[in-house]
């Protein structure tokens, strides 16, 4: 769907390129995540994806065709999420639907009132989006995004700033439109929702990119292979996996104590990203 | 179509709704109550206000042309203080003819309104077309003005001082009017001096076709440069 090869930018007047022969490829109903600290060059390279900054080298294709070719049909084919509410805050939610979908072609537009109710925004549909709480403005940034039905998604940060409770609804509302299909290109720098939500993750810093894996395959291959179990009253103990079954002291371990939990070591995405880029995250 | 009229309709709603954008809707009012009561009455009582008719006639003209280029100007810095303008990056609308087709509607509202004043006004007979075609040209001073205000500006503050200097360079060139006739036409670096020189030949009985062509063709030029930078930098 998305292919992205030897993508590399550097914004007017500046020295250094802020991305440094990207590659990478998106499949179609995938969820892919980009992490990385700011300004490691997330947001740049979906600026550049959807057609907001030119003048990259390397080559971009999306759907089998060069991102160049696409005129402006190509956003008819695409959604935005952005990381910050931006809306008209004197309109309604629904004024601010309504003016954005008329740039739309009518056959694939979603109806408006189907999308606040999607989002629990049904009651607030005609009240100025200035009396909405932040919540209320991501969700509706959520359904203009996807008010036309589009095949590719980009989303900034989707849960960037968010309580639990609303951090939890995007991220299943961003899991219910791969379910129907749709090809999700996320940036991030929360490990945890990359973890939950996203197929594939890269790990971008410096405008490089460092690895591109299955958050549970780069999990397991930088973990420890083995379990960890604690039991009531004992120091915690820790088996190979390999052969666990056979392991008579491990199978001693759990007949003879009363077991509290037995967990895999494998690595949080965190503890990968530091050991492959040497970087913290939320530094 | 629709989508201009989408458009033009959400942003009467954001004039309607903010207060201080509102009152400047009243601005042609005070124009027209200036021009064809307080101006009469001035001339009764003192006779000598007489020889500055045609001055006061041109600056107000010019100065209907703030009203909407302060709304709009203010409606499109809000636009970007708070990354709306970024959405309409994403959609699939020509930037240029959308940045365009946007501002048509309070050009030609400014044009009528000029034209309306020109009409109405009880101290000359103008000509209905030569008329029409020197509020058109001065309906551009609003798209050329709010594109630049917001080019230049990152924010409402930045904007209310570009604003400041913009309103001093439309009016700046009635000076034009009482220097040297050798030195008229330094003023002409400035666009509205162009319409200013218009109206003057037109009151005059005169003909302005020349610096009417001027004055639209350096319009044209300011409008295609402002659009473009406007394009380049609004939506990102």
């Amino acid at each position: 769907m998305i292919k992205v090869n030897n993508l590399s930018f550097t914004y007017p007047r500046a020295s250094s390129p802020v991305l440094q022969n990207l590659n990478f490829e998106i499949s179609e109903g995938e969820i892919f995540g980009f992490l990385g600290p700011s300004g490691a060059g997330k947001s740049t390279t979906q600026k550049i994806l959807y057609k907001i900054l030119h003048n990259f080298t390397g080559e971009i294709h999306i759907k089998d065709k060069p991102l160049g070719q696409w005129g402006k049909e190509y956003f008819e084919q695409i959604g935005v999420g952005f990381e910050l509410p931006n809306h008209y805050l004197k309109l309604t939610g629904k004024e601010n639907l309504a003016l954005f979908a008329s740039f739309y072609n009518k056959n694939r537009l979603l109806k408006v009132t189907d999308l606040f109710e999607m989002v629990g925004l049904q009651d607030s549909i005609h009240k100025k989006v200035e009396t909405y709480s932040k919540g209320m403005k991501m969700r509706l940034n959520f359904i203009r995004a996807i008010m036309n039905d589009p095949d590719i998604l980009f989303f900034d940060e989707p849960t960037a700033g968010l309580d639990p409770v609303n951090g939890h609804k995007i991220k299943e509302y961003i899991v219910n439109l791969k379910n129907q299909g749709k090809t999700i290109f996320i940036t991030t720098h929360d490990m945890t929702t990359a973890d939950e939500i996203c197929d594939r993750v890269a790990f971008i810093v410096d405008g490089k990119l460092r690895v591109t894996e299955a958050p549970s395959t780069l999990k397991f291959r930088h973990g420890e292979n083995q379990v960890k179990v604690e039991a009531k009253g004992k120091q915690p103990a820790k088996f190979p996996l390999e052969h666990l079954g056979q392991n008579a002291g491990f199978l001693e371990f759990i007949s003879t104590n009363e077991l509290l939990r037995i967990n895999t070591m494998e690595a949080t995405l965190e503890e990968v990203f530091i050991q492959v880029t040497g970087k913290a995250l939320k530094a | 179509m629709k989508q201009l009229l989408k458009v033009s309709t959400a942003d009467f709603k954001l004039i309607f709704r903010d207060p201080s954008l509102r009152i400047f809707l009243f601005l042609p009012a005070l124009i027209f109550l200036v021009i064809n009561i307080f101006l009469p009455y001035l001339i009764s009582k003192f006779e000598g206000v007489n020889e500055y008719v045609s001055y006061v006639l041109i600056v107000a003209t010019i100065e209907n042309t703030q009203m909407f280029g302060f709304i709009y100007s203010m409606v499109l810095i809000e636009e970007k203080e708070t990354e709306v303008a970024r959405v309409y990056g994403v959609l699939p609308v020509s930037k240029m003819w959308f940045v365009l087709f946007r501002l048509i509607i309070p050009c030609l509202i400014t044009a009528l309104l000029t034209w309306a004043i020109l009409l109405i006004q009880p101290f000359y007979s103008l000509a209905i077309m030569p008329s029409l075609v020197f509020s058109i040209l001065s309906g551009l001073i609003v798209p050329v003005y709010v594109l630049g205000i917001t080019v230049l500006s990152r924010n409402k503050m930045q904007g209310m001082i570009w604003i400041k200097i913009f309103n001093i360079a439309v009016v700046l060139p009635i000076v034009a009017f009482f220097v040297p006739d050798s030195f008229t036409h330094v003023f002409g670096i400035l666009p509205s001096h162009w319409a200013f020189q218009g109206l003057s030949d037109i009151i005059d009985g005169g003909s302005f076709f020349v610096n009417a062509i001027i004055g639209f063709a350096y319009f044209l030029i300011l409008l295609t440069v402002a659009v473009r930078k406007f394009s380049k930098i609004h939506f990102v």
